[in-house]
């Protein structure tokens, strides 16, 4: 008899920890896949680090109910997966990240030629965006994302606040003078 | 969202962000939340030890006892060692040959000696700087028998 509860209670929780990260993958996917992507810039990548981080979540779902925040817990777990990647790979040249802005890039009832032109200059300003210091470019990348405060910024790269203020002050002057300066010689 | 001036790069700093925003606020595929859960029911669960097959399991009962593995031991011992031995055994050393045969060459079309012989080249003797001058050796007495004739010749010669 205590068997048979004992096996009863282990499937209603393995049944409501499916049920958890269903809810997870429900909430939190496209957020994760955004970040995935604004790093990776490549659609099939970013799925796949998205798909590494559930399975990572699903490995370690006994400590699901300790986590505070899922948002930023999730949103951390991927930013360490996909710049693990990103330092695996090797570096992207410019014209794929045209190619691939071109093909992702909302119409917008643009011509084809405006939208051409829209990747360029995109692609570009990503190329000056990847020659920052990695601090101050992981801010910069992180601080687009509206959803994300300072403070959750800096619980997902583990520094305090104050950093992360400081650090995007310098990013945005750099890449000041990086635009400033390519477009001086171009 | 306000779209970017191309041509004007005077808010740099501003332009940057907004293509930064306009990555991050791109649309997630379709269809991605359910090949996520699809990728997630499917994955293990735990991670497995790997184990030997139940079968396998139970015949390995023999190795516990520490006599079997002990002859065990001694048998894969003695295979080794007879191999060695057999292999050992009837390898012979090659024999050294006593006087080594130099090749002879007679290739056709080569070059002939023409029947010169080599002269082995000696070096020339030391020259002295200073030669010793040589002593006048002592006149060996004469024989009274048949050198005697001959200054009695000179004088008869003389007297003519």
């Amino acid at each position: 008899m205590e068997i048979a509860l004992g096996a009863v209670r282990d499937e209603t929780r393995q049944h409501d920890e499916e049920a958890a990260l269903t809810a997870l993958v429900s909430e939190y996917a496209s957020t994760l896949y955004r970040v995935a992507y604004s790093v990776l810039r490549n659609t099939s990548d970013a799925e796949d680090a998205v798909q590494e981080a559930f399975v990572r979540v699903l490995r370690h779902r006994d400590t699901l109910g300790e986590v505070r925040d899922h948002r930023v817990w999730l949103i951390r777990i991927v930013w360490n997966i996909v710049l693990d990647r990103k330092r695996r790979a090797k570096t992207r040249p410019e014209t794929d990240d045209i190619a691939e802005l071109a093909r992702v890039l909302p119409a917008n009832g643009l011509s084809a030629e405006q939208r051409a032109s829209a990747a360029q200059h995109h692609a570009h300003v990503l190329a000056c965006v990847e020659q920052l210091p990695a601090k101050e470019r992981e801010v910069l990348v992180l601080s687009a994302f509206e959803e994300l405060t300072s403070v959750e910024i800096a619980e997902v790269l583990s520094i305090t606040e104050s950093s992360v203020r400081s650090r995007l002050f310098r990013a945005r002057n750099l890449m000041a003078e990086l635009l400033h300066h390519t477009r001086s010689h171009s | 969202m306000k779209s970017p001036t191309y041509d004007n790069f005077d808010s740099l700093p501003g332009e940057a962000e907004e293509t930064l925003r306009l990555i991050a606020n791109l649309p997630a595929p379709e269809g991605l939340e359910d090949r996520i859960k699809s990728v997630v029911h499917t994955s293990p669960r735990t991670a497995k030890v790997l184990t030997w097959p139940t079968g396998l399991e139970q015949r390995q009962g023999w190795m516990q006892s520490t006599l079997a593995r002990g002859a065990a031991a001694a048998a894969i011992v003695m295979i080794v060692a007879g191999g060695g031995w057999s292999v050992y055994s009837r390898v012979q050393p090659a024999p050294q040959p006593k006087v080594i045969a130099m090749p002879r060459i007679t290739a056709p079309g080569g070059f002939q000696s023409a029947g010169t012989m080599r002269v082995p080249q000696t070096l020339n003797r030391p020259v002295l700087a200073h030669p010793r001058s040589v002593a006048p050796t002592a006149k060996k007495p004469q024989s009274q028998s048949g050198k005697k004739a001959k200054p009695a010749a000179k004088d008869a010669g003389a007297a003519k």
